[in-house]
């Protein structure tokens, strides 16, 4: 596995990526980030803090789902939670495309980290999925959570647990 | 082989659990990740509670409600973060009490938590009364800026330890 991975980002010098990280690495904003010492440990904040949004939307979302909690409506949680859920989301996207240019190369021509890009991609789209879904169960006036739900919600939970594995893996993957 | 250890925090560090986990390639990494899972858990769980007592969001809700659906998950990450941060800690003891961006995490961690204990010793027992109202009373508020002040200074800490762990001697 550790074999492969490292072959598929030596893979990924030979391909037109490696001049696009390596002129991405020598633009202004770049430098202006690895000039300065705190840049990037904010950006980690800023994206660690926008991560606990996201994680915290989705769990207050299950929460209702699987009936743990019942001062609200499944529709207003939804609702509430879902606002919460995007906004996370978009800072977790800004941050880590500004983090993106502090370690250009290293990230864009390591395979842990497109593993990541994919995973981040269909978590957004199971997202958008489970939050439609909740939206249209209480449209049609019930308050109680399907199993297709349940099943994404936890899914849901799972994936970005996996992300954030994937997040920690590029550190340490050899590229 | 380890040096003999000359004080306390070496004495942890090469220890058999710290050698253990500071030589294996994958421990750290994944007591790391465990680490960050619990540590979003628990932020993203006191900031619900936290944003509702300044009065930013959940206003139609009840705050001793959402303290009571949330306060297992809070606990149950804080727990995690705890043993993982002190495995974490183990492996590496004598440089992470050189440093003062990990003293500053574990002093921030302590005030977080008298925070918590105030609030919960004053203003709390009444919450019945004044969570009906439109304005929370200055001391919930203030609780609630505090924790949110105190946990974002604990994740900078965090990460400051990551940039700058081996730097100080």
């Amino acid at each position: 596995m550790g074999d492969l991975l490292f072959e598929l980002s030596q893979w990924l010098y030979t391909t037109p990526l490696n001049d696009f990280a390596q002129s991405m690495s020598e633009s202004a904003f770049s430098m202006w980030l690895v000039e300065r010492f705190w840049a990037i440990p904010i950006l980690q904040v800023v994206h660690i803090l926008a991560i606990a949004g996201t994680l915290a939307a989705i769990l207050m979302m299950n929460l209702r789902v699987f009936g743990k909690v019942g001062h609200a409506t499944l529709g207003e949680t939804a609702q509430r939670y879902t606002k919460v859920l995007w906004w996370s989301l978009v800072f977790v996207i800004i941050s880590g495309v500004l983090m993106l240019f502090g370690d250009t190369v290293r990230n864009l021509l390591n395979s842990v980290f497109w593993i990541k890009m994919v995973l981040v991609v269909v978590g957004i789209l199971t997202a958008i999925s489970y939050t439609r879904g909740l939206a249209r169960q209480s449209a049609s006036g019930l308050d109680v959570a399907g199993s297709g739900a349940k099943a994404g919600g936890i899914f849901l939970i799972i994936l970005w647990c996996v992300i954030i594995l994937a997040g920690r893996w590029i550190a340490y993957a050899p590229s | 082989m380890y040096p003999e250890p000359t004080n306390l925090w070496e004495r942890i560090e090469y220890s058999s659990l710290g050698t253990t986990i500071a030589e294996s390639t994958w421990m750290f990494p994944l007591l790391e990740v465990f680490h960050v899972i619990a540590l979003v858990t628990v932020i993203g769980t006191i900031a619900i509670v936290d944003l509702r007592l300044i009065g930013v969001a959940s206003k139609g809700h009840r705050v001793s409600l959402l303290a009571k659906d949330l306060l297992p998950w809070t606990w149950g990450a804080f727990a995690l973060a705890a043993l993982t941060g002190g495995l974490l800690f183990v492996s590496k003891a004598s440089s992470y009490m050189i440093n003062p961006w990990f003293l500053g995490k574990m002093a921030l961690l302590a005030l977080a938590g008298l925070n918590m204990m105030y609030l919960h010793m004053t203003t709390w027992r009444t919450v019945e009364h004044w969570e009906v109202d439109p304005s929370f009373p200055t001391a919930a508020k203030v609780a609630g800026w505090l924790s949110l002040i105190f946990w974002v200074g604990v994740v900078f800490c965090g990460r400051a330890i990551g940039f700058t762990l081996g730097i100080y001697y």
